[in-house]
């Protein structure tokens, strides 16, 4: 066992709306150890940026968090922490590279004070160190030209640098904890293995643990450690990646599998798409989540919500889970 | 339907490289052709730097001062000793619109800057705050607005006296609600971005953002507001000397000596018409560089989005 960097106790998060409790996280644990990746997936609306938002305490005032829900970063709960103990933590401890570099780069800036403001506000650096760990950092990012770039904005950057430039600044503080939220959804597929590539290699040189939320199963397959598949708010499955892969328990986890297209495809093929839509989550209806739209669902699965649970690494919350070589 | 056969020959639509680059060169030459600076800002500019520098160094001149009272000319036309003239007073007209400008100038100036200070932190405050402190000030806001301008003016002038700083003060009041309304909308804009959220993941606070992220993107439509009110502050400010609200004799500015002037208007008409004709083109001035700038950053902004 590695030294673990964060543990995620029965994480709830509900949102007050008009038409009520919008209850986005429903009961999330889990715990990550230093050097590991933890996959995160789930289609729109699982929950798998409230949840990064979360642990990092940067939701909207109308979020309410469950009382029991825990969060410990190196130990230390950030549950009850005030705001500005918080901002001591975002940067050196946590840090999150958002899915639209575009917008998640202030426009009028340049990139090097950007990232130096970073350094300068949490290791004191001069700006003069300052602007030189940038280039440094930069160049680890492997932003070509990286003492020009310094002084451009990010509208002269393509959307591939500028999410080179998003990570820059989210390692800047050497967090032990990188989010990677959609990192690679808003670029061109070209680019998504090298951006993922990057991370991957960040997170092996500087020792960090990272959640990687995605919503496709391509990008967790070959670098994660561990995969969560969220729906409705919950973790439904919990697995090592290649017991995910080969040995799927939760016919929603094997319904996302389906779904993939494959190369070797003959062409328009019709894509296994999942029937419905994800609950209502305002009201949701007793019993599994994906009772409705489960293939194997019978009338006990709309009893009561599954628990997360299973032998040992691999967790599931199905009472007719799939493989289990006497039914299926 | 636009004919685009090959039959006329000349014009091939296959666009070749040579083609391109020229059409290429072409549209840059219009686009800077467009953003440069013509006779319509240079004119006004100079204008504006040679009234600027009078008044900045009018000491240095050796002219009377402007309240020197010359008896052997009184209400005399431009001559060799008083090159404007003299006031109905015997004073020096070129001396009284150089020290008024200096006035005029200051009012010009400090009443926008006063009011987009203070706009600018409301509005900053309502616009990312949002909530009670969003709705506290708008009603302020609405509130100040329905006290008419003149009203206020009065007010600060029965109040506190017509000190040069109480003008600009008072004038600069009522600049706040229009400066306070563009710095609430430019917030709100900003301050949803997802890079306002990526800065508080990298533990700013809220004074940072506001200063560090939010107000850099909101100081162009701040300028360009500041570029309009220059202008309108100076007219204010002679207006309000017309009604001796301004600053109090013998101290001239342009409206001061405006007013004074009236009264001789059909013996003596120049001296209302030279402070009229400085403080026209000044104003004229004012607005056509500032049109000139406003059209330049609109470009720039375009170009950086």
């Amino acid at each position: 066992m590695g030294e673990i960097i964060l543990d995620v106790q029965n994480q709830r998060t509900a949102f007050a709306t008009g038409r009520g409790l919008l209850q986005a996280v429903e009961g999330v644990s889990f715990t990550l150890e230093r050097g590991k990746t933890l996959g995160v997936v789930g289609e729109s609306g699982s929950g798998k940026s409230v949840l990064s938002r979360s642990i990092m305490r940067l939701l909207p005032g109308t979020a309410i968090t469950g009382p029991g829900s825990r969060v410990l970063l190196n130990g230390k709960d950030l549950t009850g922490m005030t705001e500005h103990e918080l901002r001591r933590l975002r940067g050196p401890e946590v840090a999150i590279v958002f899915q639209d570099p575009m917008t998640s780069l202030n426009p009028v800036l340049t990139i090097g004070k950007q990232i130096a403001e970073v350094l300068v506000f949490h290791m004191g650096m001069s700006k003069r160190a300052a602007r030189a760990k940038s280039i440094e950092l930069l160049r680890a990012v492997g932003l070509p030209q990286p003492d020009v770039r310094v002084d451009q904005y990010p509208h002269q950057l393509s959307g591939g640098m500028r999410q080179r430039v998003a990570i820059a600044i989210a390692i800047a503080c050497e967090p032990d904890l990188l989010i990677a939220d959609e990192p690679t959804t808003a670029l061109d597929v070209t680019v998504q293995a090298e951006i993922l590539d990057l991370l991957g290699r960040m997170v092996r040189e500087r020792n960090m643990a990272m959640i990687l939320i995605t919503h496709d199963m391509g990008v967790v397959a070959g670098r994660c450690d561990d995969v969560a598949v969220m729906y409705a708010g919950r973790i439904v499955e919990k697995a090592p990646v290649r017991e995910l892969f080969g040995n799927t328990r939760m016919p929603y986890t094997a319904a996302l599998l389906a779904s993939i297209p494959r190369v070797t495809d003959p062409p328009h093929r019709k894509l296994d798409a999942i029937e419905g839509r994800p609950p209502d989550l305002i009201n949701p209806p007793p019993g599994c989540p994906f009772a409705p739209r489960c293939r194997f669902a019978s009338a006990e699965c709309q009893q009561q919500v599954p628990a997360l649970e299973g032998q040992g690494a691999h967790q599931y919350a199905c009472i007719k889970p799939l493989n289990t070589g006497v039914a299926a | 339907m636009a004919d685009i056969s090959q039959e006329s020959g000349t014009k091939s639509y296959a666009a070749t490289p040579d083609d391109k680059a020229a059409k290429h060169a072409e549209a840059i030459a219009h686009f800077k052709k467009r953003n440069k600076f013509g006779l319509y800002f240079w004119i006004p500019m100079v204008w504006l730097l040679f009234v600027l520098f009078c008044a900045v160094f009018a000491p240095l001149f050796g002219l009377p001062p402007a309240d020197e009272i010359d008896w052997m000319y009184i209400k005399e036309g431009p001559n060799e000793v008083h090159w404007l003239g003299t006031d109905s007073l015997g004073r020096d007209m070129l001396s009284r619109i150089i020290y008024g400008g200096r006035v005029s100038l200051t009012v010009g100036f400090a009443a926008p800057f006063i009011g987009v200070g203070l706009g600018l932190i409301l509005g900053m405050i309502a616009g990312y705050y949002r909530g009670w402190a969003d709705e506290i000030i708008g009603i302020a806001i609405d509130t100040w607005l329905a006290i008419p301008g003149l009203v206020i003016l009065l007010l600060f002038s029965v109040v506190f006296g017509g000190s040069l700083f109480m003008v600009c003060f008072s004038l600069g009041l009522l600049f706040i609600p229009t400066a306070a309304r563009i710095t609430r909308a430019a917030t709100l804009n900003y301050a949803g971005r997802e890079f306002v959220l990526a800065a508080k993941a990298l533990g700013a606070s809220d004074f940072r953002i506001l200063t560090k992220e939010v107000f850099p993107n909101i100081i162009w439509p701040l300028i360009a507001f500041i570029l309009i009110d220059i202008p309108i502050a100076i007219v204010i400010e002679g207006s309000l000397s017309f009604l001796g609200l301004s600053v109090k004799a013998p101290t001239p500015s342009w409206g001061g000596i405006i007013a004074e002037g009236r009264e001789v208007l059909s013996t003596s008409p120049h001296i209302a018409m030279y402070p009229t004709l400085v403080m026209f083109l000044t104003v004229l001035s004012f607005n056509l560089v500032g049109d000139a700038i406003r059209r330049r950053l609109a470009d720039v902004r375009e170009g950086a989005i």
